[in-house]
This record gives structure tokens, sequence and C-alpha cells, in this order.
């Protein structure tokens, strides 16, 4: 009797597994000759009322567009390793260089004509879909992240700062304007106010700011050259003045800060805007946004590419160029702060309404100027690496108090030593 | 409670009652963030008493999640791989506490090699296996390889080897039990705590597993829960309130089953197992 | 322990009938076998074979997608000579001394407490100590970092208004090592709690009547009979806990990102061959890693096992 129990159990159970487990297979058309796309892309990314249009737009497609949360990044390298689930259009993120060695993943967009949508973009954002040859296009360009100075007028005031936006961006034009201007309101508020948040920030978009990075276009290190050197100088001088908050940011602690007003400025981009509204609701019409100290810098934007494992490569092609049309990219502007890649269009009056959390200002005029004075830079595909081992130095620095020359030739002999790995 | 002192009661609950807040209370702060609004959240002093949006976080992850087919989804893989999980576990752990084979020292400890390796290293050579079977995208990817549990082995192992005693078996052989009603008849009762107590966690396991399903599903249709959820947080920034609602939601399920489950191992009774 | 398979053993083997000596044993535990085998099916495929592959990657360097190059046993010299490597396990091994310990102790004690058979509301308190266990930790990840702050954080606000100098939770070396410690306590001491009560639970209460009316106290008690009795799951418990303490991961992860903080002081092991795998593309080096690990981790265990299972004193 028990028997017979046993093996209905496991019957029951390999069954079960086994009907639900039944996936169609998908060889991406359905009966009525509509071809199906899939699309991978991350929550905010795109607009979903735009990806809904895309079969008004083109009738022949039918479009699967999937929101993958959390490690995007994971799921889309099992699918390239085994060499199979991979979507037919995909979301990429500011490590799009990462993927360069591994450019045949991707459909060449030169194939498709794509060098004709150039004049459309903004050069050093089309360049960053580039590999450093020049022959492949592994994406186009979607949103971006122009930098600027958000600062907190208020507080400006009280240390007799310049406050409204265009005096700010004339006086507090470099580097050492800013740091002077920090000192200032150190005395002034007898040390309670911050100007920067941390130093990783102070680091980060001064080299934002500058036409080389870590490697140059063939892949060699040259981190341990100018700007990268300017840039660790300015961080090291800001903390030693005692200028810096020492938050990290994308903290809850961060946000305590900012809504208390413990920090008066940071150089960010576009997209803070979002999380300081949301981490800041105290502050509201006290911050104003300016031209960023040093120059203008891009931090973060993304892109958008097609797989080689897509069977309808020209399709998804056709779709891709159509949803980051200029048209498209300003309507996108509207719904979800996403920056647009097209500089056609930034004088359109949607772009710049007045925006409350910052005293009504028209901040995206600022934006629209940072944006078109992007230096073009190599980020490549070590990028990262050499990039995290100089966080860690310098939050050792801001946090532990590690010697600031010490921490430099540490930084460097280091990413040497992990380069050998590749 | 016969000839107990006062005071020994009292600094028994006590010392239980401090384990209890400091157990209970992240928990409880996740409740007030699913009662609050996201800038709430990033108050300081932080704020550490309900508010009244419950009802709108809810209702956010309701409109931007598919919820409810999520959970089901979720239920079945856990049901399904924890009976599984328990069955084969339970046999192969029978086995190796109570009999002498050939292999067996080495079997065994092949079982806590694999556990000696950080399972995140296993996550491209698994998807690749999945690929050849054709297994991507299916709920049997999810089942099948927790049924290979080295852990639930050497807890079945570990556990069989006290609670049941030979002279039961011994007992049971005499009275013309084959090797299978040995285990049916008279292993499976006694074993029924260390079983519950292996599929509660292994529920709980399957229930919480993010990044495995996040990468094996393809269709939206078939999300797990914990994958769903995460399809609520942005790139640069997240409504937490919301998220904290939804994962309220997620783990209340996980409450109740436990409540209903844990009299199987914990009864009020310690029980005996040698019968006078 | 006796098996009830098997006559007493005879003397004296034949050398040449040694391998069909070895067959027949096999052949009489057939049913063992079955009972084994269809986890062993699976374990072969879906435990073993990832192992192997990362076995054979640690030869080999590999971006996860591109084409693999084997490079002999040059990860593994550049691993006894990687600073990172070496202070990522000092680091493992001082958060593993910090949690574990008090964990397991804890643990035992509660479990004891709860067992006791004049306990009242046993259910609420049972619920109480499982519950850090049935959440995602990465869900609750925002109240932990809330909780830990260096400025705005609970627990220093806390600290402050009784007059205590707040901590730096997330910046000092030996703090971040203590609030991830917390972290892994907070979690897993009900869980391991609600092992030991099962445990418990399978002591015949008889034993405990006799003890009390031989006139032990608590101690003796605790000491003479529960100990022994429970050793075979107190052993389940030191192991699982060396091998997973050894891999504590999505605690720090939580915590401080994947950088593991300020000076790497919260970067533990696996946190470390996370970051080199899916951040820096370095599967193969990764790969080296973890097998290092698991030769640090098989020695550990070892010792442990040997603590716990003494021999017998009668």
């Amino acid at each position: 009797m028990r028997w017979k129990q046993l093996i209905l159990l496991c019957l029951a159970a390999v069954l079960a597994a086994g009907t639900a487990g039944c996936g169609q297979k998908d060889d991406g058309s359905d009966g009525n000759g509509k071809i199906t796309l899939t699309l991978w892309y991350w929550n905010r990314s795109m607009d979903d009322n735009l990806l809904k249009q895309v079969e008004q737009k083109f009738p022949n497609i039918h479009l699967k567009a999937e929101k993958i949360g959390g490690d995007f990044k994971a799921k889309l390298m099992a699918a390239f390793a085994a060499r199979s689930g991979a979507p037919d259009i995909v979301g990429l993120n500011d490590w799009v260089a990462e993927f360069f060695p591994n450019r045949d993943q991707f459909v060449n967009l030169f194939d498709y004509g794509s060098k004709e949508l150039k004049p459309l973009y903004l050069e050093w954002k089309w360049n960053q879909t580039v590999t450093p040859d020049g022959q492949y296009q592994i994406a186009l360009p979607m949103d971006t992240g122009p930098t600027a100075l958000f600062y907190r007028e208020d507080l400006f005031q009280k240390a007799g700062l310049p406050t409204d936006p265009k005096e700010v961006s004339a006086q507090l034009k470099t580097w050492d304007d800013y740091i002077a201007a920090g000192e200032k309101l150190k005395k002034a508020t007898n040390g309670s106010v911050y100007m920067f948040d941390n130093i990783n920030t102070v680091f980060n978009q001064t080299l934002a700011q500058s036409d080389k990075l870590y490697f140059n276009t063939a892949d060699e290190f040259i981190g341990d050259q100018e700007p990268v050197k300017r840039a660790w100088d300015n961080a090291v001088k800001v903390h030693e003045l005692g200028l810096s908050a020492g938050i990290s940011g994308g903290t809850p602690e961060w946000n305590a800060a900012m809504n208390k007003g413990d920090v008066a400025s940071f150089i960010g981009a576009v997209w803070m805007k979002q999380i300081l509204m949301d981490a800041a609701p105290d502050t509201k019409g006290k911050w104003r946004i300016a031209r960023a100290p040093g120059g203008d810098g891009n931090s973060g934007g993304s892109f958008i590419a097609i797989t080689k494992q897509s069977k309808h490569p020209k399709e998804a092609y056709e779709v891709i160029k159509w949803l980051e049309n200029p048209e498209n990219q300003l309507n996108t502007l509207g719904t979800y702060n996403l920056f647009p890649s097209t500089p056609s269009i930034f004088g359109d009056p949607k772009m710049t309404p007045q925006e409350p959390f910052f005293g009504n200002q028209r901040t995206n005029e600022i934006f629209s100027e940072s944006a078109k004075h992007v230096k073009s830079a190599y980020r490549g595909p070590k990028f990262s690496i050499a990039n995290s081992v100089f966080s860690d130095k310098l939050s050792t620095v801001e946090n532990q108090n590690l010697p600031a020359d010490q921490a430099w030739q540490e930084a460097i002999k280091r990413i040497r030593k992990e380069l050998l790995l590749y | 409670m016969i000839g107990q002192p006062i005071w020994k009661k009292a600094l028994l609950h006590l010392v239980l009652i401090v384990g209890v807040v400091l157990s209970v209370f992240p928990f409880y702060w996740l409740a007030v963030m699913a009662t609050s609004t996201t800038s709430d959240i990033y108050r300081f002093p932080p704020k550490l008493t309900f508010g009244s949006q419950l009802i709108v976080n809810v209702q956010n992850v309701l409109n931007h999640i598919n919820f409810f087919s999520s959970f089901l989804n979720t239920v079945f893989v856990a049901v399904v791989s924890t009976v599984l999980v328990l069955f084969f576990c339970s046999l192969a752990g029978f086995a190796f506490a109570k009999f002498e084979f050939p292999g067996k020292k080495v079997l065994f400890t092949l079982l806590l090699v694999t556990m000696m390796i950080p399972s995140q290293l296993s996550l491209i050579p698994s998807f690749m296996i999945m690929q050849k079977l054709g297994w991507v995208g299916t709920f049997k990817a999810l089942i099948v390889p927790g049924m290979a549990s080295a852990f639930g082995i050497f807890w079945m192992r570990q556990y069989a080897t006290g609670a049941v005693h030979d002279e039961l078996l011994s007992a049971g052989r005499i009275d013309g039990c084959g090797t299978f009603r040995l285990f049916w008849n008279v292993a499976l009762p006694i074993l029924r705590p260390g079983l519950a107590f292996l599929g509660i966690f292994h529920f709980i396991g399957s229930w919480n597993d993010y990044l495995w399903p996040l990468v094996i599903l393809t269709d939206p249709a078939k999300y797990t829960l914990q994958v769903t959820l995460s399809q609520l947080n942005g790139i640069y920034n997240t409504d937490y309130a919301m998220v904290m609602a939804g994962t309220l939601m997620a783990t209340l399920p996980l409450l109740i089953m436990f409540l209903l489950v844990s009299r199987q191992f914990i009864s009020d009774i310690a029980a005996g197992a040698i019968k006078d | 322990m006796t098996n009830p398979n098997t006559a007493p053993a005879a003397t004296g083997r034949k050398p040449a009938g040694k391998q069909a000596e070895l067959w027949r044993e096999i052949v009489k535990n057939r049913a063992i076998y079955l009972f084994i085998s269809p986890f062993y099916i699976l374990f072969a495929i879906f435990g073993l074979f990832p192992v192997l592959f990362s076995l054979y990657l640690a030869f080999n360097k590999w971006d996860g997608i591109g084409r693999m190059r084997f490079t002999g046993l040059n990860q593994f010299r550049y691993l006894v000579t990687d600073v990172q490597f070496w202070k990522a396990i000092w680091n493992t091994l001082q958060i593993w001394v910090y949690s574990t310990i008090p964990m397991l102790f804890f643990a035992l004690l509660i479990a004891f407490l709860l067992n006791a058979a004049f306990l009242k509301y046993r259910t609420l308190y049972r619920i109480a100590y499982f519950l850090p266990n049935v959440t995602s930790i990465v869900a609750v990840a925002i109240v932990f970092g809330t909780l830990f702050g260096n400025k705005y954080g609970l627990l220093n606000f806390v600290l402050t208004s009784i007059g205590l100098a707040p901590v730096q939770w997330l910046s000092s070396a030996f703090w971040i090592k203590i609030a991830i410690a917390s972290m892994v306590v907070w979690r897993w001491t009900g869980y391991n709690a609600i092992i030991y009560l099962a445990g418990l639970q399978s002591i015949p209460s008889v034993l405990y009547e006799a003890a009390r009316i031989d006139g032990a106290s608590t101690w003796q008690t605790f000491t003479r009979i529960t100990v022994p009795l429970l050793r075979p799951v107190i052993l389940f418990t030191v192991l699982t806990s060396t091998i997973g303490g050894m891999q504590i991961f999505t605690e720090s992860q939580v915590l401080n990102g994947n950088g593991g903080g300020p000076g790497g002081a919260g970067m533990t092991i696996v946190l470390y061959l996370y970051q080199l795998a899916f951040v820096k593309y370095l599967f193969g080096y990764a790969s080296t890693v973890a097998w290092g690990l698991f030769v640090i981790i098989a020695a550990f265990s070892y010792l442990n096992y040997k603590i716990v299972q003494r021999p017998d004193a009668s």
C-alpha cells in the first residue's frame, strides 16, 4: 500500500514539474506573420508608454518589453555565456565599454547604416558607442547625465557667496574657486555645514570633466598621469582643509545629511535631481543649479543595443532608431526626467519647465549647456578596475586617515598588479 | 509550573524578551517603513511610529507589478521543491546515518566538499547546463537543482543519527521489514521534527531565492516573488515605501506557514522515542 | 553502531576474494544505493559539475563570455602574493569569530530556555526568534543601513542620547566587522536555536525524569545529558556555521556595497570573489580564489570537527 503511495507521489511531482516547465520554443514569430522582438530594460530607463506605441508604429512587430530588476548585468552575461536566451534589444548602462572585448555579442549597427544618424546625437555620447578602431558600433545613445553644481542658495547667502545661478557660474569657475568658497562657508557656519559631501565626488566629477581617463585607446594604463593626478589632488585638498562631510552617496546617511542641511552643495548629474527631491523634501525651494566649477562633465547615461542572438536584427534596428529619435526623446524627458542625447531639441520649451524644488529655476537650461560642452573621453573596458581602486583608497584617506601620498602609491601599484590578471 | 521560584521565572522571561526585542525590531521598522512615505524613511531622527500610507503603498505595489501571479508561481515552486527535497534527502540521509556500505565515506565527503565552494561561482555553469538541457525559462530549472541539497542530506543524516535508535531498526528487521519499510514505517515518523525543520528552511530559501530565478526565468508570467519585487527598484532612485510594502506582503505568507508547521517540530510536550 | 544488514564480519579474508567481497557488499546493499542514487544523479549534474567547472576555470583566464585562455598555475602563484586575498581571509576569520561563537552560544541558551517545561507563550517566542530568518536580507538592507549610519544612524542616536560617543560603524576598520557580525548574529541565532530545539525534542523526557529523581542540578543535567545527546546536532551547527561563516557575503554586500567599505575592512572572501567575477570579469581568477578558500575552509572545518567529536568519556 505504501509503495503505491510513494510511486504516485513521485509521478505527480515529476508530472507537475515537467508540464509546468513546458516552455514554447520561441522562433520569434507567431502565426499571423508578425514577428516578435524581446527587449530588456530596467525600471524607469525607458518610457513604458512609448514602448507600447511601438506596435502602432510598426504593425508587423510584436514587442515583448521585459523589465529586469536588480542584477541586470549578471542575467545578460549568463545569456551571452550560454550563447542563448539573450533578447533582441537590450538597454545598457554607462558600462557599455566593458563589452568592447566581446563586441561580437552585439550587432554592428554600422552594418545597418547607422552612420547616417551621427549628426542627430551629441558627439561625445556617440563616441562612447563605437570601439576605438572606429569600425564597430555596438549601441545607439539613449539618455545622458550632464553634470552641474547643485547648491543651497540660502546657505550660500549666509556665507556671503553669490546666490544667483548666473553669478555663481561666473564666480565659481575653477576648482580652486570652489574650494575657496568652501573655506568661506566653513568659517561662516563655524564648521557645521560642509561644502562637499565626500571626496570621491570631487575626484569623480573632476575626472568627468576631462578628455582623458585611466586608459588610452590602446587600453594601456595612463592613470598615474594628468588628469587623474589632478582629480586626486583636488580630492585630497578638500579633505585636508576639512571641507568634506565624508558621507557616501546613495546611502540613507547622505539623504539625511541633505535633508538636514549639513551639506551645502555637490556636483552631480541631472538624474540627481529626482534623488535629491526624494531624499530632502524639507529643503524644497532652497536648491539651485549652476554650471559646474572646473567645466562640464557627464556621469552615467544609457544606451540601447541589438544582440547577435536576435533573429530579426533589421527590424530591431528600425525600432531602436525610432525609439531614440529626437522627438521621442523630448517626450521621454517630460515623463521620466531622462535627459536626451539629441541636441536638436534642446531649444524646445518642453525641455525647460520651471521647477518648484529649485525655486522655479529652469534647471535644464544649465544642463543643456553642460551637455553640449562635455569633452569626449575614452573609458575603455577596464575603467571600473582602476576606478574602484582609487575610490577605495580615497575613502580610506577620508575615513581612516591614510596619508594621501602613500594612498596614491598604493593605488597605482595595486592597479598595475591587477591588470596582470587580464 | 511546580516548584520554580518567581525570580527564576522572571529572569527567564527577561532574557527571552530582550532577545525578542532585538530579533523583532528590524522587522518592526520594516513595517513602519511600509506604512510611511519614502521621504519619512529618510528622516533624522528616524520615524519609528506607524504611518497611514499602508493602503497607498500596497496599491502602488499592485499597480506596478503582477503580485498575485508571482505569488502563485512562488507557492508552486516552493511547495513542489520542498516535498521533493524532503523525500530524497530523508531517504539518503537515513541511508548514510544507519547503514554501512562501500564508498560511504567518499560519497559523503564529496557532499561536504561542494558545500565549501561558494555558490555564486556556479551561476554561469549552471545556466550553461540548463541551456544544454533545454530547461532555460522553466520551473524545472528552479525545482530540480534544489533537490540535490547537500545541506539537506547532511542535516537529515545528523538528525537520524541521533533520533533513530538502532534497537528500533533491529526490532523492525525481526518483524520482517524490508529496507524501504524500515525507512517508511519505522524511521520516518521519528524523523518528523527534523523533516519539518528542513521543510521550513528549504521553503523559505526557495521563497526568498533571487539571483538564480532572475537569471534563469525568461517569461514574466513565470516570475517568482523576489524577481517581481526587484522590478520595483529604479536604477537611480527607488520608492522605498512601496518596496517595503511589497516586501511585507511577500513575507507575511512565510510567517503564516511557519506558524502552521512549527507545531510539527516543536511539540509542547517533549516526545519520547522509546516506548516502554 | 550496529548494522542490521550484515552478519558479523569474518576474520582472515582470502586475498583473491577481495574484489568479489567488495562486489558482494555492493549487491547486498543495493537497496541503500537505490536510496541515495536519485540524489547523487542530480547532485552529479547540478552540484558536482559546476564545482568541477570552477576547478577547470581556476587554471584559465575567462571573462565570462569570450574565449578561455589556459594559464596553468599563474593564477595560483598570483593568489599566494595577493594582498587583497589574504586581507579578505583575515577579515572573514575575524567576522567569523565575532559572529559564530556568540551566535551558537545564544542559540543553545535560547533553545534550552524555550524547551523549559514551564514556559508560557511558547509560540510567540518561536515566531519572534525565527522572524529574522524569514525576511530576505536584501529587503531589510535599508533598515540596517539606517541603523548603522555614522552620523544619522539610529544606534548612534541612542548612544549619544545616553551620553556615549558615537561609533563609526561604517568607516572604522574594526566596527565595520562588528556591524557585519551583528547582522549575522541577528539573522542566524534564531535559526540555530530552532535546530537545537528540534534536537532537544528528540531527547526522551524519561532521562530528565531520572536525573531529577537522582537529584541532579540544572547544570549537571545540561552537561551530562543534554549536550552529549545533542552532539550530532551540535556538530551539524558547528560545521554549517563554519562553512557558512567563511562564506559570509550578503550581509557585507548589503552594508557596504561591492567594495567592502573603506579600506576594504568589510571585504569578506566571497565578496572579493563576487567582485572579481561580476564586476571585474575575472571568472578564472575568481575560481582560483574559490579553491584557495576551499583549502582553508576544509582545514578549518576539520579542526572544528575534531574539537566537537571528542571521544566519548564513557
